[in-house]
């Protein structure tokens, strides 16, 4: 009997085939075993039990844009384009619940026909499911104005490795009713279950938004100026450095975005402007040049081979800028109010990139690598014995088989 | 009211044993910071949520990580139940000790280790009072956002335990949110470092998250770091009256949905209101209000004015009758005045009080005061509601005397009906307080047999034995 024959014996009901074709940035090496197409989160929970008695890894794909490296060992895909609905929007709670396998887009789309919006901008963040939009919580370069995604998922339905549902938080902005399980699912890159639904908090879309930016001949520039603006009575929603830009005809620049009222932004901008002795180029946010600059900031590193990520205490950033200068690191993005870098290059020596790894965590910070071409791919920060240790316990409970995460090689 | 945890059998049974371990403990923390002396135990025997009382067999007050550490230790090698404590405000039992439980106080480490105004963090011991933070760090512009009503005396370990919340966390969000790394003592003494500022992005896992909130199950947190913010450059507050708690909610709903980002909407009802106007706190709120809803906005001074109107445009609408608007700081802590001391003036009306907490949709406030307040007259009690109107956060609170069985027996019931009715309209059992004892009870409502089973392995993750605070969160 093939597997695939064995999974239709046990799983009625479930879509599954043995063909697989690869889409968007998915790179798998060996094709998976089959691919199960669910509909349900019951489906969800019955392919990953079926999947844990078999002993067979379960990579969960919504649109297979952040899966990397390649699986370890045997596995099968369990596709979410199934689970594609916007379950339930109370445009008046600030509330949407969305299935994993629905786009960002859809969701974003849906909130801003009421005029609200979710205000997290990782890369290609429009293409991503909300499955891997959550499992992977990305840094968003709005971070300085509404903080981190994991703050505003209130609850999402989780399938565990071996098939249990959890149904962790809720759909209400507060909720103590016991451990926050929810927290360490998101960003969690899958390891603790197969999100399959999720409920986002939705915010007012602002009245008017504002780009300011300050150009300069390289990011490093433009560090310090960034820094003050961290300090400045005035707190834009987002303060990026990064470059070189296209949208720039390749400069580097100092983007900052301003959301409110007209009169609160016309008040913001003069600040920041004061505080930095000097006017800035300003863009209404929904002008074709704002937009243009902002995707290339939010989707910056795309087409280069190699990409890490630092994070880094801000006040730090400069030096640890200057480490990746000499690592031939010199299209950034800098987050500088959250001391949070990305960098790309076609390529990279990794004897550099290690390099640059300890100039990070002498600076109490951290570096991973997130892609690499070649099989010399250089080592990320690793966490503390004691949180591989619980990390590991918390694992092992969530997927006694083993079977989440396959591509944790 | 019988303390509805379990009553574990540790080895401190026996009364030899106990010295023997408090001469150890004295030998690590000096003696005066052992408690034992049934008289001084009295003080320890609840938290705010008095209607439990448990005397513990003893009480330590470590200094430093480094004595939490040995004091773990030692009791973790005798087998004896750990009860961690900051200042005992918590609502929900959180605190309450075991028969044969040891408290650790954190009241001696209330120190702020460092406030670094560049990249705006401090690093503060767990017993140091919320409200502290704020005035050591306003000097340099910045503060600590989560305040809890109680933030005058609670402290930031109790906080990091419960999740706190607060008026302002409708804008600003819970503890979950600014806490960035902690050092943590764990059950066996160990002492271990998790997550920090400017490690973001080593390791999966969100283990200070999943920390935040574990009511003391998972292990003592020693050092806290925390995010701060920038303080607002203008504050608006306004205070709106009106006839009906319906008009107020239809208020909140309307304001909520124009787009609008209040920092605070808070309500109180028409019996808070006669018990404040009664009290000392007497804030100028009208008796004959149906409710009053507080209403406060901060940020850029030039957007704010704009704000208030459109605000105040939504209470008229909802049928307001009066909308006060502050001129002042002085003003603006009148405004508040009703609403922060309204715990404070219910102890004049009924000997003890059991303040609930629960959060519904914001949608479904409504009806589901509407429902409270039928439950109030179905069971003959009084209940009064004070509550965080912006994010659904309910705090109905059951005025009662617990020498009086038969009202005992009412109030329970009761609120085991309002928490029904909040799960049942899409809310949860607890938005703030925790669910200590006072609502393990009530987590079946939330969770199903599979979820609490896992809670249950989590929290052993953190601490095998259950030595630490055992009895509460997971029935």
């Amino acid at each position: 009997m093939t597997l695939l024959e064995r999974f239709r014996g046990a799983v009625s009901g479930v879509a599954a085939h043995d063909s697989f074709e690869a889409v968007g940035r998915l790179a798998l090496g060996e094709p998976p075993s089959l691919t199960a197409s669910p509909r349900s989160v019951e489906d969800v929970a019955a392919v990953m039990g079926w999947a844990a008695e078999e002993r067979l890894g379960v990579l969960p794909l919504g649109r297979g844009s952040e899966v990397r490296p390649v699986p370890d060992g045997p596995f099968i895909v369990l596709e979410t384009s199934g689970l594609s609905g916007i379950d339930e929007y109370q445009p008046a709670d600030l509330t949407i619940t969305a299935g994993a396998g629905a786009t960002f887009a859809s969701v974003d789309d849906a909130l801003r026909e009421n005029g609200q919006w979710a205000p997290f901008d990782p890369p290609r963040a429009r293409q991503r499911s909300m499955g891997g939009f959550v499992s992977t919580a990305d840094h968003s370069p709005l971070w300085a104005g509404y903080g981190a995604l994991k703050n505003h998922v209130l609850g999402a339905t989780v399938v565990t490795g071996d098939g249990r549902i959890l149904r962790l938080g809720g759909k209400v902005v507060k909720n103590v009713a016991g451990y926050d399980l929810l927290r360490p699912v998101v960003g969690g890159r899958g390891r603790l279950g197969v999100v399959a639904s999720v409920c986002l908090r939705a915010f007012p879309v602002p009245a008017e938004e504002r780009v300011l930016v300050v150009k300069g001949d390289s990011a490093l520039d433009l560090i310090e100026r960034a820094l003050a603006v961290g300090v400045a009575p005035v707190l834009p929603v987002s303060i990026v450095v990064a470059g070189p830009l296209m949208t720039l005809e390749g400069r580097s620049a100092m983007v900052l975005r301003l959301h409110g009222a007209g009169s609160t932004v016309d008040a913001d901008q003069a600040t920041i402007e004061q505080h930095l002795g000097s006017s800035s180029d300003v863009f209404d946010g929904a002008s074709g040049t704002a937009q243009s600059l902002l995707e290339e900031i939010r989707d910056f590193g795309g087409r280069e081979a190699c990409r890490v990520e630092l994070s880094v205490l801000p006040s730090r950033v400069g030096e640890v800028l200057r480490a990746a200068g000499a690592a031939g690191l010199r299209s950034l993005v800098i987050d500088t109010y959250a001391g949070r870098i990305r960098a790309a290059a076609d390529r990279l020596d990794p004897t550099d990139v290690d390099a640059l790894r300890l100039a990070a965590e002498e600076a109490g910070g951290a570096l991973r690598v997130l892609d690499w071409a070649g099989s010399d791919r250089p080592s990320d920060t690793p966490c503390r014995a004691a949180e591989v240790r619980l990390s590991e316990r918390l694992v092992s409970i969530f997927d006694p088989g083993g079977v989440l995460w396959p591509t944790r090689s | 009211m019988a303390a509805p945890h379990d009553v574990r059998v540790s080895s401190l049974m026996n009364q030899t044993l106990v010295e023997t371990v408090a001469d150890r403990l004295r030998a690590i923390v000096g003696t005066e910071h052992v408690i034992t002396h049934p008289d001084r135990l009295v003080a320890y025997e609840s938290d705010g949520l008095t209607a439990y009382r448990v005397a513990p067999r003893a009480v330590v007050l470590p200094e430093t990580t480094d004595q939490v550490s040995k004091v773990l230790s030692v009791l973790h090698g005798e087998g004896v139940d750990v009860i961690p404590r900051g200042a005992g405000t918590g609502l929900s039992g959180g605190a309450l000790p075991t028969p044969d439980g040891v408290i650790v106080g954190t009241a001696r480490m209330n120190r702020i280790l460092s406030i670094d105004t560049k990249n705006r963090l401090a690093t503060v011991q767990p017993g140091l009072i919320n409200a502290r933070l704020t005035e050591a760090t306003a000097p340099y512009g910045l503060y600590y956002a989560p305040d809890p009503s109680s933030q005058s005396a609670c402290t930031l370990g109790g906080n990091v335990a419960e999740n706190s919340g607060g008026p302002h966390c409708l804008k600003y969000g819970v503890t979950a949110r600014y806490v960035t790394g902690l050092t943590v003592v764990m059950a066996d003494g160990e002492v271990v470092r998790l997550g920090g500022a400017g490690r973001e992005v080593a390791g999966d896992l969100d283990l200070v998250g999943l920390f935040v909130g574990s009511e003391g199950c998972f292990g003592i947190a020693t050092e806290i770091e925390v995010r701060l913010l920038p303080i607002a450059e203008g504050i608006r507050t306004l205070l709106g009256i009106f006839d009906s708690m319906e008009a107020a909610g239809h208020a909140v709903t309307d304001i909520m949905a124009s787009g609008l980002m209040p920092a605070a909407v808070e309500i109180v009802d028409h019996a808070t209101i006669v018990a404040v106007e009664a009290s000392v706190f007497a804030a100028g709120y009208p008796t004959d209000a149906g409710a009053a809803l507080v209403i406060e906005f901060d940020g850029t001074e030039a957007g704010l004015d704009a704000d208030a109107d459109r605000a105040e445009q939504c209470c008229l609408a909802a049928g307001a009758r009066e909308v006060r608007r502050a001129t002042s700081e002085e003003e603006r802590l009148g405004l508040w005045k009703g609403r922060k001391k309204a715990f404070g003036a219910m102890g004049r009306i009924a000997p003890d009080l059991l303040v609930q907490d629960a959060t519904v949709p914001r949608t479904r406030l409504p009806e589901v005061l509407a429902r409270i307040a039928e439950i109030g007259e179905e069971y003959d009690l009084k209940i009064a509601n004070v509550f965080h109107a912006g994010d659904g956060n309910l705090h109905p609170n059951i005025l009662f005397d617990r020498q009086n069985p038969d009202e005992l027996d009412r109030v329970e019931k009761a609120s085991r009906e309002i928490m029904e009715l909040c799960v049942s309209v899409g809310g949860t059992i607890t938005g703030e307080h925790g669910v200590g004892v006072d609502k393990r009870g009530y987590m079946p409502l939330v969770h199903n047999a599979v979820e609490l089973e896992m809670l249950r392995r989590v929290r052993w993750v953190f601490d095998p034995h259950g030595n630490l605070n055992p009895g509460k969160v997971v029935p």
